[in-house]
């Protein structure tokens, strides 16, 4: 009797954890199936960031050290650091040396959530860290992200936590696919002699342009137009430079809208026209720091005459620096 | 059930359920809402007379309450500015191809009457192309004002708009109104008045800043008394139907991504003192009713950025309704302010 109770009781107990585990088998599985379909989801979007993140590149002779190896600060690590974005042309017209049309220089603090840009003119003629004096936009096409990077630490002597490079088809794919952005344009900015490089069959080729003054709603090759224009403005780089930051302020209200979910296709957008040193973590953690920024707390910085003035250097037209005025604006909100 | 059919029962489930975290995952996406065409929708309010708005390179009509469209021919481009002929039932507006735009005569139902410019150069130098833009008519039916390129060098690379005076029956840009800053965009916008003045928006560039003033020319290419400063960076002008109030865009200097709305009264030449109607926005192309009632303009409700028609009533009196929203889901062209026929 007592023999025939025990054995009904093990039983029981043996029923219990027969059925936890198959439980907890059909759990697994469940987590296992519903963790592919999100891989499958993220997949292209984890193969693309792995592939453009993280870059790592070796500065020469810059002062600022290995930037990939300096355990830099981060917007993951909540220490303000300080990131060089590039933009430049991605077309063949120069026999594939890009220059970098655009250079920005922000100073992020995630906790306070202030930003500080800072647009070096492209035609800015410094001692490049390749060697040599030329036009700062040519540092990015004698060493790429390596050169553009020790170019501006030696030069502005500052220490650049990170840089981000994206090509223009890049900035119109990435606009584009947030549903394009509203600008206050400043003034008319027309330009007949814009570069027809994107479209058409000769990259050598003019279009004209005319962005109408005003708020309005921009494509991705509006606002590249926007841009990218500076023929017909008298401030020439310096204007191009403001809508620049302009247009990044735009994108940053769009970025409010984004999700995890949209990664997988801005991640295409972007696949050929973007890379950064930044880990994947970084950049996930810098993306809310950009959509929670205030536009009051964005503080714009160019450098006007009289920090540049215009010069002719053989052939070509330059801006010659007053490193005398520069350095100190510059060491105001960007550590050396 | 065999034990192989409930293992394949569940695979099949795990699949399905697999795919399902797939596509949920995809459906959240950001949702950048395309917008609707105008005679999809149906407006909150009913705005006196009839309105003319441009969205999507076509122009529509808004009537009674409903949204025609008009039907632009295509291949002239993209159709924008719209502007009322007085004393008919006509506009004028502006279809912009990618290296020119030229100005049409259109009927009130969408009909191109006449094309008005010739702006197409028959070179291969892209140069010799040009833009008009924001035409208006005089209270006579007849003349006409323009923003417009004009001929230049095709080796240089200046290029502004001054405001051209003109006629409908004759050539559109016949005399050189304004005399622009070179480089700087140009003069913009113009509203005649009915003294013969021309009201327009001046654009400058001084050192870092580039900002607009809305400026009085009384006689051709003469310096033009300023209505506004530097630094209120003020454009847009839209004057009302009695000519004492002006409604305009002002950006404060600010350069970023903010706009204001205000009004201010308007003596001879000179301007009161504004009154901010709406600050913070991205307002733009004020345009008051024809019986004085209000005023409409175009804003984005939200952050997919299209532009809506808004109305405030009351805007010229002492205490303005608040600003109403009266489409939603469409997306007008910012750049072209909403022209209105009694």
């Amino acid at each position: 009797m007592n023999s025939r109770r025990r054995r009904s009781s093990a039983y029981r107990r043996h029923g219990w954890v027969r059925r936890i585990g198959v439980a907890s088998l059909a759990a697994l599985c469940v987590a296992v199936s519903g963790g592919a379909g999100a891989l499958a989801y993220f997949f292209p979007a984890i193969v693309t960031a792995l592939k453009v993140t993280g870059q790592t590149i070796h500065p020469q002779s810059s002062p600022g050290g290995d930037v990939a190896a300096a355990n830099a600060a981060d917007a993951s690590t909540k220490q303000p650091f300080t990131l060089l974005l590039l933009g430049s042309d991605n077309d063949a017209k120069y026999g594939g040396q890009l220059l970098t049309q655009s250079m920005i220089l922000c100073r992020v603090d995630p906790v306070t959530k202030q930003v500080v840009m800072l647009s070096i003119p492209r035609d800015l003629y410094v001692p490049l860290s390749t060697g040599g004096n030329n036009k700062i936009d040519y540092a990015y096409s004698y060493g790429q992200a390596s050169a553009a990077v020790a170019t501006v630490e030696n030069d502005f002597q500052v220490h650049v936590d990170h840089y981000a490079w994206i090509g223009l088809l890049g900035l119109v794919n990435l606009i584009d696919k947030v549903g394009g952005i509203d600008v206050v344009a400043t003034n008319p900015v027309l330009d007949d002699f814009y570069p027809q490089d994107l479209t058409g069959n000769n990259p050598y080729a003019y279009e004209r342009v005319a962005v109408l003054p005003g708020a309005q709603h921009l494509t991705g090759m509006q606002a590249l137009e926007y841009v990218r224009s500076r023929h017909g403005d008298i401030r020439s780089d310096f204007g191009r430079s403001q809508r620049q930051q302009q247009v990044l302020l735009a994108l940053r209200a769009k970025a409010k809208l984004l999700g995890l979910a949209d990664l997988p296709s801005i991640a295409d957008a972007m696949a050929n026209d973007f890379n950064t040193d930044m880990s994947l973590s970084d950049v996930a953690a810098l993306l809310p720091i950009a959509s929670n920024v205030q536009l009051a707390n964005v503080h714009q910085v160019l450098l006007l005459p009289p920090d540049t003035s215009s010069a002719t250097v053989g052939n070509a037209d330059v801006l010659m620096p007053d490193w005398n005025l520069i350095l100190p604006e510059v060491h105001q909100y960007f550590p050396s | 059930m065999s034990r192989r059919l409930q293992v394949l029962v569940a695979l099949v489930l795990l699949a399905a359920f697999a795919f399902g975290v797939n596509r949920f995952l995809a459906s959240r996406q950001a949702h950048i809402a395309a917008a609707s065409s105008p005679v999809e929708a149906k407006p909150v309010i009913i705005l006196p007379g009839t309105l003319y708005l441009a969205s999507n390179g076509d122009l529509f009509r808004l009537s009674h309450g409903t949204f025609t469209d008009l039907h632009m021919p295509k291949r002239a481009g993209t159709w924008m500015q719209p502007a009322v002929v007085p004393g008919s039932q006509n506009i004028v507006a502006v279809a912009r191809q990618d290296a020119y735009s030229e100005v049409y005569l259109v009927s009130g139902t969408g009909k191109v009457l006449q094309q008005l410019s010739h702006n197409k150069t028959a070179s291969a130098t892209i140069q010799l192309n040009h833009w008009m833009f924001w035409p208006t008519v005089a209270a006579d039916g007849n003349t006409v004002y323009v923003s417009y390129d004009a001929p230049k060098s095709p080796q240089s690379y200046e290029i502004e708009f001054a405001v051209w005076k003109g006629a409908l029956n004759a050539n559109l840009a016949a005399r050189q109104w304004t005399t622009p800053f070179s480089y700087t965009g140009g003069d913009t916008e113009s509203v005649p008045l009915a003294n013969g003045n021309v009201l327009y928006a001046k654009y400058e560039i001084d050192g870092g800043n580039v900002f607009s003033r809305l400026a009085l020319q009384t006689s051709p290419l003469r310096a033009p008394v300023y209505l506004t400063d530097s630094t209120s960076d003020c454009s847009q002008p839209a004057v009302s139907p009695d000519g004492t109030q002006v409604a305009m865009i002002c950006g404060n200097g600010t350069g970023l991504q903010s706009t204001s709305l205000q009004i201010a009264s308007l003596t001879g030449s000179t301007l009161g003192p504004p009154r901010t109607l709406i600050a913070g926005c991205l307002c733009a192309s004020p345009s008051w009713a024809p019986d004085g009632s209000g005023l409409a303009f175009l804003n984005p409700a939200d952050a997919t950025g299209h532009f809506q028609l808004w109305w405030i009533a009351g805007a010229a009196g002492a205490l303005p309704k608040k600003p109403l929203q009266v489409t939603y889901g469409l997306d007008f062209d910012g750049t072209s302010p909403p022209a209105w026929a009694p």
